[in-house]
């Protein structure tokens, strides 16, 4: 059942690719969204029955944790599928981008969602980091879309410093594979993390260590932990809104998913400690870096990227910590964060539809602009500022007690006060957005005057074609705000109780992260 | 010590040494020719070492590994870099930011702190003892390079570098890991290239220039 997870999206490319028609590669997008997500939906199911998916052949294979990253990318791609269809539309008919771009955006999208499957399913770690350097390169064309010259400088950084960073991961994969070798008593090595796992505790120590401080710090850069996190706020705020969203809901994930692997085989060699102090050290300085910055942020965009380097820094410290709870803290986190970090993207890409502007002193009164669009955006920032009942709320709580089990209290109190910033930083920001009187807002639909020579260029619709194409820009806008209206629902639901299913499957992921 | 391995040890000493020779001698070089050609060189010697040890190992894999590697770093990527160069009408010039006798003693400081360092960490054996910390040099001069020089397309070559010493880290520590995989990171360099030099010519677009000093709009 895993091929069908490389094939659809593989398959929408090429449709994209081909055929040069706005509504079949739309639909086409979206549908195979949705066909990845009931596999994902069939693969978790098998493995909450206890088995593992494999693929005749090997090389790929899914378990409990492969099953939980899969379900989350899937799902989430399909709700940014059907925002793109929104966002996008409106910013080809807005003349931000022309034709071409707008079809070649859906090609590298599902490109996009391909790499990023790869990651989780694959048991080779060689092919893992292929699939994670192919995010990079598939998204830095995303990132470098608006061919701006701010885009275009966000992309270059982005894509120079993560195969940077990327590269020693891979130094890192080789230095394991070596180690392997070694305890196979000089044959070959294997590259495999279910070999690596059962031979982990006859890895050479001295060797293990190396190879992991290079995979932390390789996967670390992608994953956007700090000090190694500099190319993640331009990429952020530049990429578009839904590659935003993207970007920070899923693909960090998957290249923390690659430390998760690496730190599995790291703990049964090195034992608990030594993984502990990395993921604290990356952990503490993730969360105390966001935090400075995210009070000094202007730019929405820019702003939740910061805090997606607080969130990821967040997950860091759960894993660390360790213990029943932080491991399941950890992925509850890595949940939340892939739901609340891109519905408040996609909020920013409302307003950023209304006002043109995502500058927060530019920007006041949305609640009473856009009630609905104000009211699931106050939702996402109270979740992602860790305010209960939300998500966030629970997968952090269940940190600190994990915290405080193993009586870390520095650990604890740094990220506490760094935790109260967060909250500041946001809520100023984005409370002086929502709240206040608006400020003169144009009407909806009409384009900004710095774009009315580039709208110029696009027909104008006349008689019935206006009602048509009226109806379809208001129907997209619905799909989107149903969307959106789910995953607050979500972001609610997950902090009143954890639906039985997905805890299950949490529980199981917890096991083998934390085994 | 049977005879035959006392002339791998000294071959392979002798092209690895080679190796970091062109990437310390990068740090004199001004012209963006030359600069591309000791990365050509840098390439060759690479597919050559994996050559010559299909030959004594007598393993198939690795002379498919040396192909595809002369293939796409030796011939491919140094053609598709003077292309964009010539296109782009790239200056020849090329200003470091530190002058040339502290960046050759900087990378010689480097090569000793990887030798002196490294025999510590890692306990490996045979006759790629050496190949590895040439290796891990070749990467962090790579590195110091891209931190150097100013325009795009250094930064670019510096990159590669860097991956041709990630490759043969990779072949010391493996002895040349499966073909699929190998070709599979192969792709990936290739591709990175391709995308970096579409990016280069929309730089080149929107900046006008291709310095590095100007990317600096987004800050913070």
């Amino acid at each position: 059942m895993l091929l069908p997870l490389i094939l659809i999206p593989l398959a929408a490319a090429l449709v994209c690719l081909l055929i040069d028609n706005r509504r079949v590669y739309e639909y086409a997008t979206v549908l195979s969204c949705a066909a990845i997500s009931a596999v994902a939906l069939f693969i978790a199911w098998s493995a909450l029955s206890g088995g593992m998916t494999t693929q005749p052949g090997g090389a790929i294979y899914a378990d409990a944790l492969s099953a939980f990253m899969i379900v989350v990318i899937t799902l989430l791609s399909l709700a940014t599928s059907v925002y793109s269809v929104e966002y996008m539309g409106s910013e080809l008919e807005h003349g931000h981008i022309d034709k071409k771009a707008h079809r070649y955006y859906y090609v590298l999208y599902n490109l996009f969602i391909l790499t990023m499957l790869l990651v989780p399913i694959a048991d080779n770690l060689a092919v893992m980091w292929m699939a994670v350097e192919g995010t990079t390169l598939v998204s830095a064309l995303l990132v470098g879309l608006y061919r701006k010259r701010s885009s275009v400088e966000a992309a270059w950084k982005y894509i120079i410093l993560c195969t940077v960073g990327i590269t020693f991961a891979l130094l890192g994969t080789f230095i394991f594979y070596y180690a392997s070798s070694g305890a196979s008593g000089g044959g070959r090595g294997a590259l495999e993390w279910t070999a690596l796992l059962a031979m982990a505790p006859r890895l050479n120590p001295a060797t293990v260590r190396l190879g992991f401080i290079l995979v932390v710090v390789g996967y670390g850069t992608k994953a956007g932990l700090a000090p190694v996190h500099n190319w993640l706020p331009d990429a952020h705020s530049e990429a578009p809104t839904p590659i935003s969203a993207l970007l920070s809901g899923i693909l960090l994930n998957c290249a923390f998913y690659g430390i998760l692997r690496f730190a599995v085989i790291a703990r049964a060699s090195l034992g608990h400690p030594f993984v502990r102090d990395m993921m604290f050290l990356f952990g503490i300085s993730s969360v105390v870096v966001a935090s400075i910055f995210m009070l000094i942020q202007r730019n929405a965009k820019r702003l939740l990227a910061y805090s997606s380097i607080e969130h990821m820094g967040i997950i860091a410290l759960s894993f660390g910590v360790g213990g029943p709870f932080g491991f399941y803290a950890a992925l509850l986190h890595i949940l939340n964060h892939a739901i609340g970090k891109p519905l408040m993207f996609f909020v920013t890409g409302r307003i950023k539809g209304r006002y043109d502007t995502v500058e927060s002193e530019q920007v006041a009164g949305v609640m009473k602009t856009m009630p609905l669009v104000g009211a699931v955006g106050f939702v996402g920032i109270m979740a992602l500022a860790g305010a209960p009942p939300f998500g966030m709320f629970i997968s952090e709580f269940l940190m600190l007690k994990a915290l405080a089990a193993g009586s870390h209290w520095v650990v604890m109190g740094v990220f506490l006060a760094a935790g109260g910033m967060v909250f500041y930083g946001l809520l100023r920001s984005f409370g002086g957005m929502f709240l206040g009187a608006p400020m003169s807002p144009a009407p909806v639909g009409q384009s900004m005057p710095a774009h009315s020579t580039a709208s110029a260029r696009i027909p104008l619709p006349v008689g019935a074609d206006v009602n048509r194409r009226l109806s379809a820009r208001r129907f997209r806008g619905l799909l989107s705000g149903i969307v959106m209206f789910i995953m607050a629902g979500a972001l609610l639901v997950l902090g009143l109780y954890i639906p039985g299913p997905m805890d299950r499957l949490i529980t199981l992921s917890a096991g083998i992260i934390g085994r | 010590m049977p005879k035959a391995w006392v002339v791998v040890y000294s071959i392979t000493d002798f092209i690895t040494v080679g190796m970091l020779l062109t990437v310390v001698a990068m740090n004199s070089l001004k012209r963006m020719e030359s600069f591309i050609r000791a990365y050509t060189v840098n390439s060759l010697l690479l597919a050559a070492l994996m050559a010559v040890s299909a030959f004594y190992l007598d393993a198939a894999h690795l002379y498919i590994a040396a192909a595809v590697t002369l293939a796409s770093k030796g011939v491919a990527i140094p053609l598709l870099l003077k292309k964009v160069v010539r296109e782009l009408k790239i200056t020849h010039e090329v200003e470091p930011n530190i002058n040339t006798p502290l960046a050759l003693v900087i990378s010689s400081v480097l090569v000793v702190i990887v030798y002196s360092s490294l025999s510590k960490g890692i306990f490996i054996e045979g006759f790629t003892e050496n190949t590895l910390k040439v290796s891990i040099s070749i990467i962090l001069i790579s590195l110091f390079i891209m931190i150097t020089r100013k325009k795009a397309v250094t930064q670019v070559i510096g990159l590669l570098l860097m991956e041709n010493g990630l490759f043969l880290a990779g072949f010391s520590l493996t002895y040349g890991m499966s073909t699929i995989i190998e070709l599979g990171v192969v792709f990936d360099v290739l591709m990175g290239a391709i995308i970096l030099g579409v990016f280069l010519s929309q730089i080149k677009k929107t900046f006008i220039d291709l310095d590095l000093d100007k990317l600096t709009t987004l800050k913070g």
